[in-house]
């Protein structure tokens, strides 16, 4: 380390400088200030430490990276296995390993865990992909034991706690909830599942994996996949070999065990280019995805052409994708494209999220750009600016111990080989445009490609049909046929003796608190019927009026009105449905107290409802235990009509302030907003509660 | 006494000693002719270099009126200057491979890129060609202007909760006696609306001045190369005039009524208790921080262990200490769990520092507490930019950068007693704001 030289001492020489100087003439006057940006200098090989590697005798490789530098240990336990391995059925398993493995031991609590490594101010991990399994913890060097200790504790003695499991199992299906109606998570899906078919990369968590799940079925492959022959133990930072291996001799010098070969079905051949469309009625956005099966050795440097060729492609917000769809084109906030690596087998991906308007533009102009980069040479400046985000990159990506011993993994795990850490910038450096050319056209196959295009299928069907076959499917898999893009009339034949004039008032609950009221009124008056609805939310100075006329026998909306005064500001909603379309201007307060004003003016088909209708006439549907059906409903805050399916999934009881009720409880699904809503049995039906999916509020009945 | 007797002792003494110092950072200090101020740490173990400068101003710096300049510079300073085009910066720092960004806050405004060894030359570069030449354009300005206020309004940054630790640690604060802390670091949309181009080039004239900064090259580079290059590009940058220091007053123990922020991202109530604590050159700072880590830092901390594990009437909850070259504030909070209500949190939060100051804390907590410090502050200077944000710290923050070595004794020194002491002086009733954050619902729903 550089002393720092005194002040005093630094002013004398400057003294004497200067002096110097004067003897010898004027000082020189200092150079001008560049104009362009100045050039880079050679970038000296990457210091990186020498790893040391020996075998223990329970087959478990040792590797340690010392640096002396920080006194900080970063420990990285890999074993080769992953969510390859779940079973069929319980996908989701290898995952739920990682994520309870650290939640208790016979010798310590899961708080017990998490205080021990807090206490010390490190951190500790277990965590599940694809094809490895890994458990990581970085601490001071002084705490080493201890990381031992407990990093050993929790692999070969976790206890998998029962209501632990739950307590993930909730979390975990909740989140497969979200991912449902987040198009980006279902275009992914879909597509793994068309590159890998029946190899388990393309099998994915789903509900009833999830509710599978058993505590015995996780212990069970812990114990069965999770040992030391074939697994890594990586060490970087302040530890020497010797005190490494003493450690990981006596924590870990009891574990046996060797992971089972698996084989897996293969994934399909290739095959002729063609479209899945996942039809997402009513959506503004489209998400393309398109790719194939692709690996790149690196013996023979295709990796590293690859590298290049991908990150001028897509790799980035200096890319070409990115900069023709985004920024040439507007069509899109995001075009990239990538190249993941998987133990069987990886793949080359791109990706943008569109309009639907301009989704078959965007396809083909992707497209088009994935031949363009197998055939036409990529000019310099583009190699350059490539190479120097590569090569410039990574020793910003080999700074920390975690860092270096992450690399290591990857390199050792993935067969690279340790020099591959070393060499990558020179190898990155030297590719050639004919080099990147030919990479391009070895693993980007733009004729034999998997395309997954999540969007509004009665908008896209005919115009991706222009492009390549397409095979169409509904959010859940299933199958659909053409016409069923096409959004029918729903002919609701509702109980009219159920649509009574009747005025009800419900609580606004908030995780037991009463935060606002709700007052639903309907009037009828022969077959014409005015559903009103009053929101007030006085904590937050809110209150809303609506209005809705319609008539029944065949549902026939006619109008609605509503107004929303949030302190003081005013939103207005004013709509008219005439003429097989509804018009009007529907206004949204923002955040920052500025109001959206939306023009309105959609095409709707016979027996639409509007959203502000449906929890007052829902007493009114033919509600009967296990019976479903799907009406179109147009929604005044995104402009656009959606079939929502309502499902009377169960007969059960349920306590509001009102009272206690035998009801049907109805699952609401199908727009951005799933709901669950409690109807009466007994007659006059009436909404008692109404709870929207996945927020802690729900609407009560009171009188 | 025999020999291994007296092993055993000096091994046991060595086991209760406190861990010793880091090593002494290296690092070289010198002031150019026109007042900037630049600080070199070599360090050749990764082949990167952080290049960091630090303006000496922040929304603290702020007249009423004209809030929200510094944060607006952030995005001004990206939309090129004399040599450097719109969103160029970013580009080049991109094909270097490298990274980079700026953060604004109340006391200072930083600019940063991390590099490899052989672009130290273009980060040096970019630095000097905003700093002499900025693009303060009236196209600049409308465009940056528009874009705050869209940043504002879609919440970019936004996370649940997010609102109220940003707007609501203003109220403590007064406006005349501390504008600075009394208004956000984004500031006011009326503001930025009312101001002229020519207010900008006034700000950027005075706070964006060589004499007003501080430049921290860390990392792997020859000091004799970066002298040089930092001679080349900043030497000829005309010295400013040095701004007026802020002047922030705060007195202790005026009790803040309750108030409420309206967050359309939360979908859970959630309370804020809040006392203002000293500025962070103050001594008592560290025992300050060590008890907010006790309290409510990590899991098994005294918040998440009652509130959140055992009450269970928080679904989360925690506290800590902003420090601030002023007064700052330690926080403490909650979001509800089921059936809680603010009212509830609130008693809970207070219920907890009460005991606190009454029992004061336990060896091992502070123990803890002092461990969590010093592993924190080992593993933050891990990296060249870490180890730039940490002399750029103390530059500014204490009174002298040395203390980069010799704060951490200061910490491991903390007694017990301290931590008492603290607790009475600062964490009263009398000292407290409190913020209740409310969930506001989404245009179109229920």
């Amino acid at each position: 380390m550089r002393s720092r030289l005194p002040n005093a001492f630094r002013l004398a020489g400057l003294t004497l400088l200067l002096a110097a100087a004067a003897i010898l003439g004027p000082p020189v006057a200092h150079a001008q200030f560049p104009t362009e940006p100045p050039p880079g200098g050679e970038l000296r090989p990457l210091p990186f430490p020498e790893v040391q590697q020996v075998k223990l005798r329970n087959g478990l490789t040792l590797l340690v990276v010392e640096n002396r530098r920080l006194p900080i240990l970063s420990i990285r336990l890999s074993m080769r296995a992953g969510s390859r391995e779940d079973p069929k059925g319980m996908e989701g398993l290898a995952s739920m390993v990682g994520e309870l493995m650290t939640k208790g031991t016979p010798r310590r609590t899961a708080d017990q865990v998490a205080a021990e490594i807090e206490g010390v101010g490190g951190s500790l991990s277990a965590a599940a992909g694809a094809d490895f399994f890994s458990v990581f913890t970085t601490v001071l060097s002084e705490n080493a034991e201890m990381a031992f200790d407990l990093m050993s504790d929790v692999l070969l003695n976790a206890t998998y706690p029962e209501d632990e499991l739950e307590l993930a199992r909730t979390r975990t299906l909740s989140a497969l909830q979200v991912e449902k109606s987040s198009p980006g998570s279902l275009a992914g899906r879909y597509f793994q599942q068309a590159l890998y078919g029946d190899h388990p990369y393309g099998r994915q968590p789903t509900e009833e994996s999830t509710k599978d799940l058993t505590r015995e079925a996780v212990r069970n492959w812990a114990g069965a996949h999770l040992g030391p022959e074939g697994s890594l133990l990586v060490l970087a930072g302040d530890i020497t070999l010797a005190d490494g291996r003493r450690l990981a001799e006596q924590y870990l010098g009891n574990w046996r065990g060797k992971a089972p070969t698996v084989r897996y079905a293969s994934p399909p051949p290739p095959r002729p280019t063609a479209i899945t469309l996942v039809h997402r009625p009513g959506s503004s956005q489209s998400n393309i995805l398109v790719g194939n099966l692709a690996t790149r050795p690196i013996g023979d440097g295709t990796y590293y052409a690859v590298e290049v060729a991908n990150k001028v492609l897509g790799g980035g917000v200096d890319a070409r994708l990115f900069m023709i769809l985004r920024e040439q084109k507007s069509w899109t906030y995001g075009a990239y494209s990538g190249v993941p690596t998987r133990k069987d087998g990886g793949y080359f991906q791109a990706s943008a999220e569109v309009r639907t308007t301009v989704t078959d533009s965007a396809l083909v102009e992707l497209m088009g750009q994935i031949r363009r980069i197998r055939t036409e040479a990529i000019p310099d400046s583009e190699m350059a600016a490539a190479k120097g985000y590569l090569v410039g990159s990574y020793p910003l990506d080999i700074q920390t111990p975690q860092q270096i011993a992450s690399q290591v993994a990857s390199a050792i795990l993935l067969d690279r080989g340790i020099d591959f850490v070393r060499t990558y910038g020179q190898k990155v450096d030297a590719v050639t445009p004919t080099q990147a050319m030919a990479a391009a056209r070895r693993v980007f196959r733009p004729d034999s490609a998997v395309v997954v295009v999540v969007g509004d299928g009665q908008a896209l069907y005919d115009k991706l049909r222009a492009i390549a076959p397409v095979t169409v499917i509904d959010v859940e898999g299933k199958p659909l046929a053409a016409e069923n893009l096409t959004p029918k009339a729903t002919a609701l034949a509702l109980n009219l003796d159920q649509v009574v004039s009747r005025r009800d008032s419900f609580a606004m609950v908030v995780q037991g608190n009463a935060m606002g009221s709700v007052v639903t009124e309907t009037v009828r008056d022969g077959d014409d019927v005015i559903i009103s609805e009053l929101v007030s939310l006085a904590v937050m100075g809110m209150r809303q009026e609506s209005r809705a006329t319609l008539a029944v026998g065949p549902i026939v909306m006619k109008t609605v009105d509503q107004t929303m005064d949030l302190r003081g500001q005013k939103a207005e909603t004013h709509l008219v449905y005439a003429g097989g379309r509804v018009s009007g201007t529907a206004q949204t307060p923002q955040p920052t107290g500025e109001i959206e004003t939306a023009e309105i003016d959609t095409e709707v088909l016979a027996g639409v409802l509007d959203d502000n209708v449906v929890q007052g006439l829902l007493p009114a549907f033919p509600l009967a235990e296990g019976a479903e059906f799907t009406v179109n409903v147009f929604r005044g805050g995104e402009g656009s009509v959606a079939p929502l399916t309502f499902k009377v999934a169960a007969v059960e009881d349920v306590t509001v302030p009102a009272g206690t009720f035998s009801v049907f409880r109805i699952e609401m699904t199908g727009g951005q907003q799933p709901a669950t809503f409690y109807v009466t049995r007994d007659t006059p039906r009436r909404v008692v509660k109404m709870v929207p999916a996945g927020q802690p509020v729900s609407l009560e009945l009171v009188k | 006494m025999p020999r291994i007797v007296f092993a055993s002792l000096a091994a046991a003494a060595l086991a209760l000693a406190p861990a010793p110092l880091q090593g002494q950072t290296g690092y070289e200090l010198y002031t150019l002719p026109n007042g900037l101020r630049v600080i070199l740490a070599e360090d050749h173990s990764a082949a990167v270099v952080a290049v960091s400068v630090w303006y000496n101003v922040g929304s603290a710096n702020e007249r009423m009126g004209r809030s929200g300049f510094a944060h607006l510079f952030e995005h001004m300073m990206f939309q090129g200057s004399a040599n450097v085009g719109k969103g160029e910066h970013m580009q080049l720092i991109e094909r270097a491979g490298g990274d980079m960004n700026g953060t604004t806050n109340e006391d200072r405004t930083s600019y940063f890129e991390t590099v490899p060894s052989n672009r130290m030359n273009l980060a040096l570069w970019l630095e000097a060609d905003r700093m002499r030449s900025l693009a303060v354009t009236d196209e600049n300005f409308e465009n940056q202007r528009e874009t705050v206020k869209e940043e504002r309004r879609l919440g970019v940054d936004n996370q649940p909760y997010a609102k109220a630790f940003t707007d609501g640690l203003t109220q403590p604060f007064d406006s005349t006696s501390c504008f600075g802390y009394a208004h956000t670091v984004i500031g006011s949309m009326e503001d930025l609306g009312a101001a002229k181009t020519e207010d900008v080039q006034q700000f950027f004239d005075l706070y964006y001045a060589a004499n007003n900064a501080t430049l921290v090259v860390s990392g792997d580079f020859q000091p004799a190369s970066a002298r040089r290059l930092i001679e080349q590009y900043f030497g000829d940058i005309p010295r400013g005039n040095d701004p007026e220091p802020v002047s922030c007053a705060l007195t202790y123990g005026t009790f803040g009524k309750t108030a409420v922020v309206e967050d359309q991202l939360a979908n859970l109530p959630a309370v804020i208790v809040m006392y203002p604590i000293p500025s962070h050159r103050a001594a008592d700072t560290r025992p300050l921080a060590l008890l907010g880590t006790i309290l409510g830092g990590g899991e098994s901390s005294r918040l998440n262990v009652s509130m959140v594990r055992e009450a269970k009437t928080a679904l989360q909850a925690g506290a800590g200490t902003q420090s601030r070259r002023s007064n700052g504030l330690l926080l403490t909070f909650a979001i509800a769990n089921q059936g809680a209500d603010p009212d509830t949190l609130e008693s809970q939060l207070r219920a907890e520092v009460a005991k606190l100051a009454e029992q004061g804390v336990t060896e091992e907590e502070l123990r803890k507490a002092k461990n969590n410090y010093r592993s924190g502050q080992v593993f933050s200077r891990q990296t060249a930019f870490g180890m730039a944000e940490a002399l750029q710290h103390y530059a500014h923050f204490h009174d002298a950068i040395d203390e980069i070595d010799t704060d951490l004794n200061g910490y491991m020194a903390v007694t017990l007693d301290d931590i008492k002491r603290v607790a009475h002086t600062y964490l009263t009733r009398e000292n407290s704001h409190t913020i209740v954050v409310v969930p506001q619902p989404k245009g179109g729903d229920r």
